[in-house]
């Protein structure tokens, strides 16, 4: 009979920087159970929120995930903008979409380059981080800072594009789209990707809609759904339609981010193209009203879902904050077991986890 | 491997993609939040600021006429920029230097309140 060990996995790993601990039950190298151990990465910013006066919600909010900060600064202006609810201009929605997809894709950079680290790809690594430089620089120059933008008001925005920065972002984005198109070709065609992605941790489709993860996890699997298909920012005038793969396994959720950065380049090229004139910010008054609110939009990592009850005074009632990861932590439990011990970093990140979204 | 050559040859040639910091610094751009400035003459202390600060950065004290900011708790969300009456406070690119304690900057409030058209 095979020995069974016991291995943590985690909360501190060199693969994964996020706060969790797997548990992981191995026969011989083998995985057979996971047990999750989730909790150190609990701020209480759901309960701070309720605390906070309602326009600093948004700096609070922004800094429950650090690479998809832009969404969540979106997505609770949004919802606390539905309490009155405010009448926004074209611009501020063409604003907030352009800004959504350039953090879309320098998350979607990122996660490949962390892809290509996990398993021991470290010059693709760092060559993918060097294109997300770019962004982050273009992020910088258009909102003021590079990772926690505080661009969104109640109301609009903060900062406006210029002609000559609308130029700017052009000329950026075709290079960012040149280089990171000679680079995934290189990861999507190499012999030891496809060795180590192709077949492994496969969720099928019932799986995936039975679990009921969200994002490039779901798409992955065959199911074509997104949250920008409710049309929310300026999505609406936008030529978009999901990116879906068959496959389910690592392969699959690769291919799936690739092809969403260069939709995510596309759709702020698009959004250039047909920003319209208008003002940045429309005029507030008053404490949001006694009503409830929700609002969902889609981060990197899929649906993120606010939820805000007002009562007419400067602070909420209540607010909820549910992070994508949220829905696809469920997906690594069911797709662990029965992988090797070697495969087991791919799988976790294959779902692009952010734990500390998670606990916020 | 012979696909790699390209990407190879241009790494060789194209020198380091990172800045021997802090011997060269990069240029801020112009649009940056670098930190915020108090300009003393303007401020009449209404309190505006410190009120909105959403890192409680700023205090103030009417006893003393005096206005307290912690630049190491600030997030430069520029939300006391654009909500100065006065126009008291100036958003710069440049960003700090890293300190070893924290500092208080206390400034003296020496601006005229404007008065109120009878």
């Amino acid at each position: 009979m095979a020995t069974r060990t016991v291995v943590p996995f985690g909360p501190q790993h060199p693969v994964l920087p996020e706060p969790v601990q797997l548990r992981l039950t191995y026969e011989d190298e083998k995985v057979v159970e996971v047990t999750p151990v989730i909790g150190y990465g609990h701020r209480g910013i759901e309960k701070a929120c309720e605390l906070n006066e309602y326009a600093k919600n948004i700096y609070l909010c922004e800094r429950v995930c650090g690479i998809c900060s832009y969404q969540h600064s979106a997505t609770v202006t949004e919802v606390m903008e539905k309490l009155w609810p405010l009448e926004l201009t074209p611009r501020i929605n063409y604003l907030r979409t352009i800004w959504s997809e350039m953090a879309r894709t320098h998350s979607h950079l990122l996660w490949l380059g962390l892809l290509a680290d996990a398993f021991g790809f470290e010059s693709m690594f760092m060559q993918f981080w060097r294109i997300r430089e770019k962004v982050l620089d273009l992020l910088e120059r258009t909102t003021g800072h590079r990772v926690i933008q505080s661009v969104n008001i109640v109301g609009g925005v903060r900062r406006d594009i210029d002609e000559q920065q609308k130029k700017m972002i052009v000329d950026v984005l075709k290079d960012v789209r040149k280089e990171s198109q000679s680079l995934i070709n290189k990861l999507i065609s190499d012999y030891t990707v496809k060795k180590r992605t192709v077949g492994v941790g496969v969720i099928t489709k019932e799986q995936a809609m039975g679990l009921g993860c969200v994002g490039p996890t779901l798409r992955a699997s065959g199911v074509s759904e997104d949250v920008r298909l409710t049309k929310y920012h300026a999505y609406g005038e936008l030529q978009f339609e999901p990116i879906v793969e068959e496959a389910g396994d690592c392969y699959a959720r690769a291919a799936v981010r690739a092809r969403e950065l260069f939709q995510a380049i596309d759709l702020q090229l698009e959004a250039l193209s047909k920003l319209p004139e208008g003002e940045i910010s429309v005029k507030v008054k008053g404490n949001p009203p006694a009503n409830e609110a929700v609002m969902r939009t889609e981060a990197p990592r899929g649906e993120l879902f606010y939820y805000a009850k007002g009562n007419g005074t400067r602070k909420l009632e209540r607010m909820k904050i549910r992070t994508p990861t949220n829905a696809n932590l469920p997906a690594v439990l069911v797709l662990l077991p029965g992988c090797q011990m070697a495969d087991v970093p791919v799988n976790v990140l294959s779902i692009d986890p952010c734990i500390s979204c998670t606990e916020r | 491997m012979p696909k790699m050559l390209p990407t190879v040859l241009r790494n060789l040639l194209d020198g380091p993609a990172t800045r021997m910091y802090p011997i060269k610094v990069r240029k801020p751009f112009q649009n940056a939040r670098g930190h915020i400035v108090f300009d003393d003459d303007k401020c009449v202390l209404c309190g505006v600021c410190a009120m909105r600060c959403p890192a409680d950065a700023i205090s103030t004290d009417k006893e003393s006429k005096t206005l307290s900011f912690e630049p190491a708790r600030c997030i430069v969300c520029e939300v006391c920029v654009q909500g100065c009456p006065s126009d008291a406070i100036t958003l710069m690119y440049h960003w700090r230097t890293p300190f070893y304690r924290k500092p208080l900057e206390v400034h003296e409030a020496k601006g005229k309140k404007p008065r109120t058209p009878v």
